[in-house]
């Protein structure tokens, strides 16, 4: 056996261990590292054969991954790491006999108890402040005060778990869990390493950010989902595929609720009277509730008679005329109040030539996530305009001959 | 030579000191102090002392005659190749029309901005109807020089950054055709008008060879294409679970490259001995 071999067992017996049992060892980890209380898990004994319900953290061979995909839980880490963790193991993670991640560990626990002493005298300051009597024109510095102590509390809870390996491991197998800051920070982060700059890339470069609002900076991360398919910002849908409105995915990374907006606009609508393009409302909801562990927005559930004010319209792209940008919006609304949705439904009838920038500042909204489909001309849009009843169904759309510089025309009478 | 840039600092040198020497012109002899320096390299007439300082550099500015000039330098046309006729072709405020070419150049020396496009060797060409604007956007670059196009004569650039775009449709609304399900082929027909290229209808082309340009008489390309679909002959499609083919297609590259090497050894031993 070769020596890193050698070295090497332990700890993968431990990891074996602490994925494929009941976890005792991990157990007594989370007690040791976690600020938070651990909730024991249900022991449920699977009755059926593996290849019957195959656990997506211990599945190597390819047909179960398949099947498993095909239900929609995709397989956890890579196969290897999933082979490794199938054969039982003995020794708990924080027991592994090597004496410099013995050392390193009481770092981290000694940090980790530091961080939790800070979080606790920094939440008995600012409750100290709460309780001051306010002084004469003290409001606002005050405020400014709690507000910075917050703020540093907020670091501190992400501080004090970030060294935690079991925390990195739980990340990235997926089963963080949103309502801690810890794991909305890494969210977070991971996010804003590519996910965030692709959709940011794609709303400026395709010039939404300028053409239907001035301004944008996403906070969250937003999926859209038409049927099972996940459309990547930018994307062309089929015609067919958008009749129906999308399921979102918002992900928010901040903690509490928040009541949003939801607009679908499209800014290119061709108008040959006026040689330009018009706008199209496709779908206006509001108050819309999300939080970091509800993320889940089906535009087509909404409720009719208090979120909707226009039900979802299907694109369709006249044949020859330019893509449609169709532009989807998040928008905060102010303080988090609703919005009188009677009020809203009887102003906000027309779909047509509405400007997303008046409603925003009619409403006082905050632009606070973007998504961005495509649609054009393609085989199935005949069908879909024939269903929606689309006046110029049988119209197509060419360039317009554009008329020569005099001296550039071929055959001028005064050659003759 | 001397040349007369040389002469330029060391002029100015002779002023600075011009005061001085001539106060003390009476006591000693009043020589420039270029042609003392200098003397060394240049033989100088030596000049009765003169009060005037200009008078002494005068042996030092040179004169070409025009008849002298006329003839010439060598080579000079192998060092001045002839102009490539770049720069602007169309200026600030003029009318262009999609494709024009606005301005030629070597390099981005002018990037495109609102309704321009740049073309492989840099040209700016205008991508919609309307005024031709120079103009800089700090907002953009800090450095770049933007050549534009604005529909409006009294339109400006930039335009801000957060404004919406100002588009054009430029189309028309026509009744849509259905599209030809037959495939169509050039083909060629000489008259009196000289020779006419055109397009048949799929069923005339595959009726046999036609005269297609170039003076041709043969099938249409697509037809020929077809040749191995008409005589039943059909690739086998790939598979990837089939290994038994991967080895022997494998096996023969090995081969080949196996025969490759020892052409190639025998090659360089070739040599060697000779």
């Amino acid at each position: 056996m070769a020596h890193c071999e050698r070295a090497s067992k332990p700890l993968l017996q431990c990891l074996r261990k602490s994925y494929a049992r009941g976890l005792p060892g991990m157990q007594l980890q989370v007690r040791g590292f976690q600020s938070t209380a651990s909730v024991p898990d249900a022991q449920s004994e699977p009755s059926q054969p593996f290849h019957k319900s195959p656990d997506p953290s211990l599945v190597t061979s390819p047909r179960l991954e398949r099947r498993l995909m095909r239900q929609g839980t995709t397989p956890i880490g890579s196969r290897r790491r999933r082979a490794a963790l199938q054969s039982p193991g003995s020794l708990p993670f924080e027991q592994l006999p090597y004496q410099c991640f013995q050392e390193a560990r009481k770092v981290l626990l000694g940090d980790r108890s530091a961080k939790l002493e800070e979080i606790e005298s920094m939440r008995q300051k600012i409750s100290r402040l709460e309780a001051q009597p306010i002084e004469a024109g003290g409001e606002n510095s005050r405020k400014s005060r709690l507000t910075a102590m917050q703020l540093h509390l907020e670091e501190l809870k992400v501080l004090a778990d970030i060294n935690d390996p079991l925390v990195k491991r739980k990340f990235e197998d997926g089963l963080g869990d949103m309502s801690k800051p810890i794991y909305r920070f890494l969210a977070d982060r991971k996010w804003r390493e590519y996910r965030r700059k692709i959709l940011v890339q794609r709303i400026t470069q395709m010039k939404v950010i300028p053409d239907v609002l001035a301004h944008c900076e996403p906070i969250l991360d937003t999926k859209l989902y038409f049927g099972k398919r996940q459309v990547s910002p930018g994307d062309y849908v089929l015609a067919k595929d958008s009749t129906t409105a999308p399921k979102l995915d918002i992900q928010m990374f901040e903690r509490g609720e928040k009541l949003v907006t939801i607009a679908v606009i499209d800014p290119d609508v061709p108008n040959v009277e006026t040689d330009g393009f018009d706008f199209k409302m496709h779908y206006f909801a509001v108050n819309v509730p999300i939080s970091a562990v509800a993320t889940k927005v089906d535009l087509s559930q909404l409720s009719t008679d208090s979120q909707v004010v226009l039900p979802w319209a299907a694109p369709v792209a006249q044949k020859g005329s330019p893509y449609h940008r169709l532009s989807l919006f998040i928008m905060e609304q102010k303080d988090n109040q609703p919005l009188d949705f009677a009020a809203v439904k009887a102003k906000e009838t027309e779909r047509e030539n509405v400007l997303l920038r008046t409603l925003q500042a009619r409403y006082h909204l905050k632009a606070i996530g973007a998504h961005l489909f495509r649609s054009q001309w393609d085989e199935t849009t005949q069908e879909v305009m024939k269903e929606i009843g689309y006046k110029d169904a049988e119209f197509e759309l060419r360039r317009k001959k554009v008329e020569p510089l005099p001296y550039k025309r071929r055959n001028p009478s005064s050659f003759r | 030579m001397l040349q007369p840039r040389i002469l330029a600092p060391l002029r100015a040198l002779e002023r600075a000191f011009a005061p001085s020497i001539r106060s003390s012109q009476s006591l000693y002899q009043p020589q420039s102090l270029i042609s003392r320096t200098l003397s060394a390299n240049l033989a100088i007439p030596k000049t009765t002392p003169t009060p005037s300082l200009s008078r002494t550099l005068l042996p030092f500015s040179q004169v070409r005659y025009a008849s002298h000039a006329s003839q010439g330098t060598a080579n000079r046309h192998s060092r001045d190749p002839a102009g490539k006729r770049l720069g602007a072709k169309r200026s600030g405020g003029e009318y262009v029309v999609p494709g024009c070419i606005i301005f030629k150049q070597r390099g981005s020396k002018w990037f495109p901005g609102e309704n321009c496009a740049m073309g492989r060797d840099h040209t700016i060409y205008a991508t919609q109807a309307g005024y031709v604007r120079y103009y800089l956007d700090p907002e953009r670059h800090t450095e770049r020089r933007y050549i534009g196009v604005v529909f409006e004569k009294e339109g400006t650039l930039p335009v801000p950054r957060n404004a919406p775009s100002r588009r054009k449709l430029n189309m028309v609304s026509v009744p849509r055709l259905v599209p030809v399900a037959q495939q169509s082929d050039m083909v060629a027909s000489i008259d009196e008008n000289g020779v006419q290229v055109g397009s048949v209808a799929a069923v005339d082309a595959e009726s046999g060879p036609q005269l297609r340009p170039g003076y041709m008489y043969r099938e249409a390309n697509w037809v020929i294409g077809r040749a191995a679909e008409k005589a039943g002959v059909f690739a086998e499609s790939y598979d990837r679970g089939n290994r038994w083919l991967a080895w022997r297609k494998r096996q023969a590259r090995a081969e080949r490259a196996a025969q490759m090497k020892s052409l190639k050894g025998k090659k360089k031993a070739g040599k060697k001995a000779k």
